[in-house]
């Protein structure tokens, strides 16, 4: 062996040596990343180790190991978009009710179900049964990529395409494989992105959940914080064989059921302040825990909504729709803010930030007014939906809640709300087109409705209960915003509120008792001083 | 001359070894926006720069910026706020720099990359600060 092969032999050995101590030392440096969030690795499943050209070429394969998933999804509200309400016995879910923003999806199908947890919902014959239907990743993705824009039916765009046709604006197509690869628990984006904008736009219909809560500090939300508690939605809505707890169609509005313990068999509805605060959470002040018999933990401690920076919508005017510019073209106005404030195509908005709720007794009960039900334009503002409560049926609180005020499309021969054909890019659109008539009748025909082809605009309210957007305990309100005359709960009736009401017999023995105690501290003293000076004579 | 080349393959495979080591961690975009956000541009918005949407930049630009490695045009370095002595430094009045206090400096710039690929004009879900 010569030198040279000495030297190239030392210089081989010292490379292997060199490598070995660079990954050795980098490994004992810091430990090896480990995902502690998860027990699985998607990527190395080798059901999802190819290219996927379709959602529900994706789901099959999750499926192929979830093999009880399907079923479990098909249970749900999130699937079905529907509820029967086992109190009062309506049908109620996004399928059937109607509101006063967006109004419904009956032929508005394609757009809509962007935000079904499922692909292909373009009409009402979608099929509900087809297991491959069901969109796993917009829950379950990780990647922040995956998104479903409006007027695919609930289909991703997986290739490049021009949305909407014709208007030369190119959407890119996501990398569905890397999504499917990347899958794990759902988060505050996942249900974010259809909860946060729900009515078509951030923050447009919940004044409580936008996108300022995907990754909200302290004083927006004390448990969601994302340098501090870091709650995910599922922490408070524990979901059961894919079945989300908590709804605003059957809200529990006081739960009497006190903390949920682990190991308990315990059926009442987890997503309640109650089931992890108890019924009597404040340990220094006990007049605080007589407050919660009468008023929801919400009430003081969700003091305004819409406070993460974006403007919620208040109220929505479908009456002033349909203005068009000299040259025929739809106007959009904005304020000084630059939010839109007019669209042709939608009508006049208000919007609001950092919102002090309006407040009402409230028992759970949620009752629809529904496009079958017959209305009176007369009468005043119609109820979208409304809360029942009283200040004595032994089962309300006083709730903070968002009222979502608006003028909307109604037939006045039939005397029902109606369902327009807002969204689509066809004859009788009414955000193409701006004629009314064509818009209700497509979407009554689609609803298998009738329409006396008249259109008038009536008055309406819906009532959302506020539960999200928690400030910390210093935040919370301080008593005299509702003890006071013109407080926050000035409305509030059947309950005496010292600082807002007067009772004369309460305030003449009151003061009659205040006085008493006067005059004897003063016959007190008196007698005190006439003794004194007796005794200083004697 | 010859035994150079043993000595070039050695330093080479450190490299990959290095390389390979790093390209293990699986970056937490999440993370990076939590940074990103409340030490990054809660910083910013309270000196004159104002603060800096991912979306202003593409994602070469973004990838060009962190491997320069310089902010403020080069007076010092990105890595620098990123490290865990300036967290510490800055942790008690700041919650995302106590919170991450101990994850290590390149998976934390891992992350805001990550982020800011993600969030670049360019990238796949265009981002700002809020």
């Amino acid at each position: 062996m010569g030198l040279n092969s000495l030297r190239q032999s030392a210089g081989c050995a010292l490379a292997v040596l060199l490598y070995l101590f660079s990954v050795t030392t980098l490994a004992a440096d810091e430990p090896k990343p480990l995902k502690l969030t998860t027990t699985a690795d998607h990527s190395k499943f080798k059901e999802l180790q190819r290219e996927f050209q379709s959602g529900p070429e994706v789901t099959k394969a999750c499926l192929t190991c979830h093999t009880e998933a399907a079923g479990q999804i098909h249970r749900t509200k999130h699937w079905k978009w529907e509820h029967l309400n086992p109190d009062s016995g309506q049908t109620l879910g996004k399928k059937h009710i109607l509101n006063n923003f967006c109004i419904s999806i009956a032929s508005n199908y394609s757009a809509c179900t962007s935000c079904h947890i499922g692909y292909g919902w373009k009409d009402a014959n979608f099929d509900f049964s087809v297991k491959e239907n069901i969109d796993c990743l917009v829950c379950h993705d990780t990647t922040g990529i995956y998104k479903k824009p409006p007027g695919l039916a609930g289909n991703p765009v997986i290739k490049d395409m021009e949305l909407p046709p014709g208007s030369g604006k190119i959407v890119k197509g996501i990398d569905i494989t890397k999504v499917a690869q990347k899958v794990g628990k759902s988060s505050r984006d996942t249900c974010g992105a259809c909860h946060f904008f729900g009515g078509g736009g951030d923050a447009v219909k919940h004044g409580d959940l936008d996108s300022s809560m995907a990754a909200p500090d302290r004083e927006l939300d004390v448990h969601m914080d994302a340098t501090g508690l870091d709650f995910t939605c599922a922490t408070c809505h524990k979901t059961s064989s894919h079945d989300v707890a908590g709804s605003r169609y059957n809200p529990t509005a006081m739960d009497k059921d006190g903390v949920h313990i682990r190991g308990k068999v315990d059926n009442s509805n987890p997503a309640t302040c109650v089931s992890c605060h108890g019924n009597g959470p404040h340990k220094k002040e006990e007049r605080l825990n007589q407050h919660a018999t009468k008023v929801a933990c919400q009430t003081c401690h969700i003091p305004a909504f819409a406070r993460g920076g974006v403007a919620t919508k208040m109220s929505w005017d479908w009456s002033t729709a349909g203005e068009r510019d000299a040259e025929g073209k739809q106007v959009v106005r904005k304020d000084d803010k630059g939010r839109v404030i007019y669209e042709s195509r939608k009508g006049t908005f208000t919007l609001g930030e950092n919102v002090k709720p309006e407040y009402f007794w409230f028992n759970g009960d949620v009752n629809y007014t529904l496009v079958t039900d017959k209305i009176e334009k007369s009468e005043g503002v119609i109820r979208i939906n409304w809360l029942g409560g009283s200040p004595t049926d032994g089962k309300s609180l006083i709730w903070p809640v968002k009222v979502f005020r608006g003028s909307q499309p109604f037939d006045p021969i039939n005397k029902t709300l109606v369902k327009p054909h807002t969204a689509g890019n066809d004859d009788t659109g009414y955000w193409k087109n701006l004629v009314w008539d064509k818009a209700v009748e497509t979407g009554m025909k689609d609803a298998g409705l009738p329409f006396s082809g008249k259109v008038d605009f009536v008055k309406t309210e819906m009532f959302w209960p506020i539960t999200h957007m928690v400030a910390p305990k210093e935040n919370a309100l301080a008593c005299v915003e509702c003890h006071s005359k013109n407080g926050r709960l000035a409305g509030i009736q059947g309950v005496y509120i010292p600082g807002r009401d007067a009772n004369k017999l309460i305030d003449t023995i009151g003061w009659g008792i205040a006085l008493l105690a006067l005059l004897g501290s003063l016959g007190h003293g008196l007698m005190l001083f006439v003794a004194r000076r007796k005794h200083q004579g004697e | 001359m010859k035994s150079a080349k043993p000595i070039a393959a050695a330093v080479l495979l450190t490299l990959l070894g290095a390389s390979f080591s790093a390209s293990a961690y699986d970056a937490d975009w999440k993370r990076g926006r939590i940074y990103y956000r409340s030490v990054c541009t809660s910083c910013h918005v309270a000196m004159p720069v104002g603060s800096i949407n991912p979306s202003a930049k593409t994602m070469a630009e973004w990838s060009s910026y962190i491997q320069a490695d310089k902010h403020a045009k080069g007076k010092d370095t990105v890595k620098q706020y990123v490290s865990k002595s300036y967290r510490a430094s800055i942790k008690s009045a700041n919650k995302a720099a106590e919170k991450f206090a101990e994850v290590p400096d390149q998976e934390l710039l891992d992350d805001i990359k990550a982020f800011l690929i993600k969030g670049a004009k360019d990238g796949e879900a265009p981002a700002s600060c809020s």
